[in-house]
C-alpha cells in the first residue's frame, strides 16, 4: 500500500512542477508583452527606477491602468494576482502582468510560496 | 459593512473652509448616535484640534505614531465624557510644537510612503480590532503629502468649500482630477453660505453644486454668526443641540451612516446638460 501510494504521488508532483514552470513562464511572457505594448517608455522606466517608493505622488503620476493595481495592492499587506483581480474586477492575467511590471519598476516586491506568487509593498527597506 | 465609508477624510483646496469644525462636529454627531469614533488631526503644518478640543499635552501625538514611536491606540485621547450618551469619542492630535512642524515638513518620499502604510493599517488596528465605527481625518488644505495620504487611506472624502472665487476653481480641479484618479467617493459641503433662508436659494445652491462641481452634495451650511462668536470654544453638536448647524451636521452624519450620499444626487449619472439655475 505504501509503495502504491508513493508511486501514485510521483506523477502528481511532476505535473505540479510542470504547472509551476508553465505558470512562471506565463508570467514572464505577460511582462514581456506588457513592456512591448507600452513601448519604449516603460522600458526606460524599468531601467531608471530600480528601487522607487510607492508614495502617493508616485501613484498620482502613474498611468491609470497601473494606478488601479497599485492602489489595490496598497490596501493589502500582501496579495496574489487573484486577490487584486477580485478588487479591480479585471482579469487575473491582466493583474499579474501589471503587478509584475510594478515589480520591475521597483515599486513592489514579489515572493513565491509554493505555487503562489505574493506581491507586497516593501515599506521597510525600500526607498 | 465593507461597502460603508468608515474612514472619512475631510479636505479642502483652500484653508479656512471649515474642515476642523466639520470634522469635530461630524465625529461628535456619530458619537451621539452611540457610535465609537476617533477624529485625527492630520494637519501637521498647522495643528489645531488640540486647541478646539482643549486637550493639550497628550502622551503621544499622531506624529509619534507615524514616526513609529508608539502604536495607534496610544495616540488616542478619550474625550467620551464630553459627549452625552453611550457613544465613544476619541481624538488623535498633531504636535503643535514648532520643532515638530519643521520635522514633519522635511520628510522624504520613503517616509511618506510608510506614513500611508500606517494610515492604511488603522483599518485593521482601530476599525477591526478596537471596533471603532468611524475614523475622521482632518487634513491640511491643498495638494500635499499628508493630505493626499489621508485621502488615499480614506473610504470617503468630505470636501469643504466656500463660494469664494479663490476656492471654487481649485476645488473643481481637485474634484475632477485628484479624487477621481484615486476613485474616491466624494461628498461636497458648501460652507458659510449667506442668505440661505429662502427655499429657492437652497435649490439654486443645490443645482450650482451639481453643475459646477459635478459631485454629490453632502450638505449646505449657512454662515452662522454664532459659530464665529463661539471662537472655537464650543462643539456645537454637543453644546448647542438645538442649533440649526447641529441639525445640518446630524443630517450629514445620517447620510454617511446610511450610505445615502450617492443616492440620486450623483451628477455622474445625470445629463450633463442640466440647466444651471437661471437668474
Amino acid at each position: 500500500m505504501i509503495r502504491d501510494g508513493t508511486l501514485a504521488k510521483k506523477p502528481i508532483t511532476i505535473f505540479e512542477k510542470i504547472e509551476e514552470s508553465l505558470e512562471r513562464l506565463n508570467q514572464k511572457m505577460e511582462v514581456i508583452i506588457e513592456i512591448q505594448k507600452k513601448g519604449n517608455d516603460s522600458q526606460k522606466s524599468v531601467l531608471t527606477l530600480p528601487d522607487a517608493s510607492l508614495d502617493v505622488m508616485t501613484l498620482l503620476s502613474m498611468p491609470d491602468h497601473l494606478r488601479k493595481t497599485a492602489m489595490a495592492i496598497c490596501r493589502c499587506e500582501r496579495a496574489t494576482a487573484e486577490d487584486i483581480a477580485e478588487q479591480t474586477s479585471r482579469a487575473r492575467a491582466v493583474e499579474s502582468a501589471y503587478l509584475n511590471q510594478l515589480v520591475i519598476m521597483g515599486y513592489l516586491k514579489k515572493e513565491r510560496k509554493g505555487r503562489k506568487a505574493y506581491f507586497y509593498v516593501d515599506r521597510e527597506t525600500q526607498g | 459593512m465593507s461597502a460603508m465609508s468608515r474612514i472619512i477624510a475631510v479636505h479642502s483646496y483652500k484653508g479656512g473652509t471649515g474642515k476642523t469644525l466639520l470634522s469635530v462636529n461630524l465625529a461628535a454627531a456619530f458619537a451621539k448616535f452611540g457610535l465609537k469614533v476617533a477624529v485625527f488631526d492630520l494637519d501637521f503644518r498647522a495643528p489645531s484640534l488640540f486647541a478646539i478640543l482643549k486637550a493639550e499635552n497628550p502622551e503621544y501625538y499622531v506624529n509619534d505614531y507615524l514616526n513609529d514611536s508608539c502604536d495607534a491606540k496610544q495616540v488616542l485621547v478619550d474625550l467620551s465624557s464630553r459627549i452625552a450618551g453611550n457613544g465613544k469619542f476619541y481624538a488623535g492630535l498633531a504636535n503643535p510644537a514648532t520643532e515638530a512642524i519643521r520635522d514633519m515638513s522635511s520628510k522624504d518620499r520613503k517616509w511618506e510612503m510608510r506614513a500611508l502604510g500606517k494610515l492604511l493599517a488603522l483599518k485593521k488596528t482601530l476599525l477591526e480590532d478596537q471596533k471603532f465605527d468611524y475614523l475622521i481625518f482632518d487634513t491640511s488644505p491643498g495638494l500635499q503629502y499628508s493630505s493626499i495620504n489621508a485621502i488615499v487611506a480614506a473610504d470617503f472624502v468630505v470636501v469643504a468649500t466656500t463660494g469664494d472665487r479663490s476656492d471654487v476653481d481649485g476645488t473643481k480641479r481637485m474634484l475632477q482630477e485628484l479624487y477621481n484618479l484615486f476613485d474616491k467617493k466624494t461628498g461636497l459641503v458648501l460652507n458659510k453660505v449667506l442668505d440661505l433662508s429662502a427655499t429657492a436659494k437652497k435649490a439654486e445652491m443645490g443645482n450650482k453644486i451639481k453643475t459646477v462641481y459635478r459631485v454629490p452634495m453632502l450638505g449646505i451650511v449657512p454662515c452662522f454668526c454664532e459659530i464665529l462668536r463661539a471662537e472655537g470654544n464650543l462643539i456645537f453638536v454637543e453644546d448647542k443641540p438645538d442649533h440649526p448647524f447641529t441639525k445640518i451636521i446630524a443630517e450629514m452624519a445620517r447620510k454617511i451612516e446610511n450610505n445615502e450620499v450617492n443616492d440620486g444626487n450623483s451628477i455622474f449619472v445625470e445629463d450633463k446638460l442640466i440647466i444651471p439655475s437661471q437668474r
